[in-house]
């Protein structure tokens, strides 16, 4: 087991403090958050995958813990704990420990302790505006601590939807490929089975019961559930009700008579999420792939750009910025624009920084109105061994 | 420790079982000291100390490497170990103890049939009961790594030491994950086994540790150990 944090303890706290700088410069407030979380909040936002990764425990008096595994959620709920669910925007920024357990052991670049500095800004409506603030805030500290080289990996969930949305796929299928969308390999397959599964894949369920139930009289499909239970002699066991069940056949039963996907529309969607490259022409390419559609691409593309644009009025070398539709689906709670920024040489390591756009986490927090959040965090330990690194490079 | 340690059942049906499952490929199984002691022996095989430890406790002394061998269920050694395959290896399986972790849903969710259905049906379930629906187990770590394999994430664990099929009707959980030889207690509490909802066919298995220390005269006692074992005359 480790015994200490890092052996560089004062070189860490003195790039913190050249972070700390930048963040409060740009009018963030610096916030310490409790260490100590309630597990609830992550696991709710993120789900069962968190112990996967995090140091849950029981105190003695029951409740469930954890070790903060990031400070993007203590930020908000110390945010909502200042505030309630008033919309007041704030600016945040803090240095702090945050721990995680490596199931591969613990090294250098993947420590089971960790440092980050990072920055929040919690309810700012102006979207692309603030993503590109937040964005160029990370590259400008990570540069100021002294880093030369890096890149800047950029995704959009949003813009995928946005994309379902343009090329008028059903509100249900637009929801459960979003959903597949969020699993690596699940959403292929998902787009597969929309648009090449012939119908009555469920034999698996009671076809005869599944024909009667009509959505348009809630009544009669309740009966009819009913009496299905009682001729087999099933209890009614738990807290699901039968509503919910005949919400969930009645899907069932729209998809297997629905038509099928069409093909060019799942091509035109597969082909969105295989979009990769370079930042400067990954708009053009998105546009091209969407030209056929009746009404072309509309706004989503034109949040993409503005973005970009944004980023390199801010002196942003969009050479250094790469576009792929596919990136940040695994990252916990992320809902839109979110990025990563690595060192190259070092990419194996994991990345220096990252965030995004969470605009569901304060409601998992405990606000109880949507409110939107975008915010990044630097991996300390990982920025100083790049720094360290290059430096050495240079050195005669 | 140059010799071999072997930890066995102290106690239970599952000791009964390893002690005539030993006794049926000739090996005779005895105690040292008192009979209240948790030491024993091969007769015949003089390198090999017997520990009867609790069989939830051989899973952590394999882990840990404080055993050479052990006999335990698999369910137990794979629910303790993350890196189960580098830790340990299964060496011989000895035909008892079968049970399997299973995923059992109430009879009356009709319109749930695989995990699949789970991932579909547990958004609308949140929007309802505001919160995700609960799996009680004491197989944290199965159910966790099983439902990832699947990308079912929308759940939440709640652990249950005991009566866990009791749980759905009790109202403390909406699912299970949870050990069944016959089936017939998950029907007794009116539950299903999902078609695709068997985690693992578990039995009792003679483990060795990667991590114990082994010397050449362990590894010898160990190699007699699996093939008196493996070939029951």
């Amino acid at each position: 087991m480790t015994t200490e944090v890092s052996q560089s303890f004062e070189a860490l706290e003195a790039q913190a403090q050249k972070l700390m700088a930048v963040f409060l410069k740009a009018g963030h407030e610096a916030v310490a958050p409790a260490v100590i979380q309630p597990a609830d909040v992550y696991l709710d936002a993120i789900g069962e995958s968190l112990r996967a990764r995090t140091y849950v425990f029981t105190d003695p008096d029951g409740a469930e813990l954890c070790l903060r595994p990031d400070l993007t959620v203590p930020t908000c709920r110390l945010h909502i704990a200042r505030n309630g669910s008033a919309p007041k925007p704030a600016r945040y920024c803090y240095n702090g420990p945050a721990f995680r357990f490596q199931p591969q052991g613990a090294d250098e670049a993947h420590p089971r302790e960790f440092r980050q500095a990072g920055v929040e800004r919690i309810g700012d409506p102006s979207r692309e505006v603030a993503e590109a603030e937040i964005v160029t805030l990370i590259v400008k500290a990570v540069e100021v601590a002294g880093l030369r080289d890096w890149t800047l990996q950029t995704g959009d969930l949003g813009l995928f939807r946005s994309v379902l949305n343009v090329v008028r796929l059903p509100a249900r299928w637009q929801k459960r490929l979003g959903d597949a969308f969020l699993k690596p390999g699940a959403f292929r397959a998902e787009l597969k089975r929309l648009s090449q599964a012939p119908r009555g894949q469920r034999s698996d369920l009671p076809q005869e019961l599944l024909r009667s139930l009509d959505p348009g009289d809630p009544a009669a499909s309740e009966a009819a559930v009913m009496n299905f239970l009682d001729t087999k002699g099933i209890e009614l066991v738990g807290n699901r009700t039968t509503g919910e069940m005949i919400e969930h056949l009645l899907s069932v039963l729209a998809d297997e008579t629905a038509d099928r996907l069409d093909p060019e529309t799942a091509l035109m969607i597969d082909r969105y999420a295989s979009v990769s490259g370079p930042a400067r022409t990954a708009g053009d390419r998105i546009a091209a792939i969407l030209k056929d559609v009746k009404g072309g691409p509309g706004a989503a593309l034109d949040v993409y750009d503005r973005r970009l644009a944004l980023l390199a009025n801010a002196g942003i070398d969009l050479s250094r910025v790469t576009f792929s539709a596919e990136f940040g689906r695994t990252l916990a709670y992320y809902t839109g624009f979110v990025f990563e920024v690595s060192a190259p040489g070092l990419r194996a390591d994991g990345p220096i920084a990252g965030g995004g756009r969470y605009d569901g986490l304060m409601r998992a927090a405990g606000a109880n109105v949507d409110i939107p959040a975008v915010g990044g965090a630097i991996h300390t330990q990982r920025l100083l061994a790049a720094i360290t690194r290059d430096a050495a490079l240079v050195a005669p | 420790m140059s010799r071999l340690t072997l930890a066995m059942p102290s106690k239970g049906r599952l000791m009964e079982q390893t002690t005539e499952r030993f006794a049926r490929s000739g090996l005779v199984v005895r105690k040292v000291g008192t009979d209240r002691g948790y030491r024993g022996e091969i007769v015949g095989m003089p390198t090999v100390d017997v520990a009867f430890i609790s069989s939830s406790e051989i899973a952590a002394a394999l882990k840990s490497g404080s055993v050479h061998c052990g006999i335990t269920g698999e369910d137990l050694v794979r629910e303790s170990m993350s890196d189960a395959a580098t830790r340990v290896i299964a060496l011989a399986p000895l035909g008892f103890g079968h049970a399997d972790v299973v995923v059992a849903v109430p009879a009356c969710w009709i319109d749930v049939t695989t995990v699949n259905d789970l991932a579909e049906i547990s958004g609308a379930f949140r929007r309802v009961h505001r919160r995700w629906p609960r799996v009680a187990t004491k197989y944290m770590n199965l159910t966790r790594r099983f439902f990832a394999d699947k990308g079912f994430g929308d759940y939440r664990i709640v652990e249950s030491l005991g009566a866990t099929e009791g749980t759905p009707a009790a109202g403390t959980a909406e699912l299970i994950v949870d050990i069944t030889t016959t089936g017939e207690t998950l029907r007794a509490n009116s539950l299903k086994i999902l078609a695709d909802g068997v985690i693992l066919k578990s039995q009792a298995n003679l483990f060795a540790s990667n991590i114990a220390a082994w010397t050449p005269e362990a590894i010898n006692a160990r190699e007699a150990l699996q093939a008196r074992l493996h070939d029951p005359d």
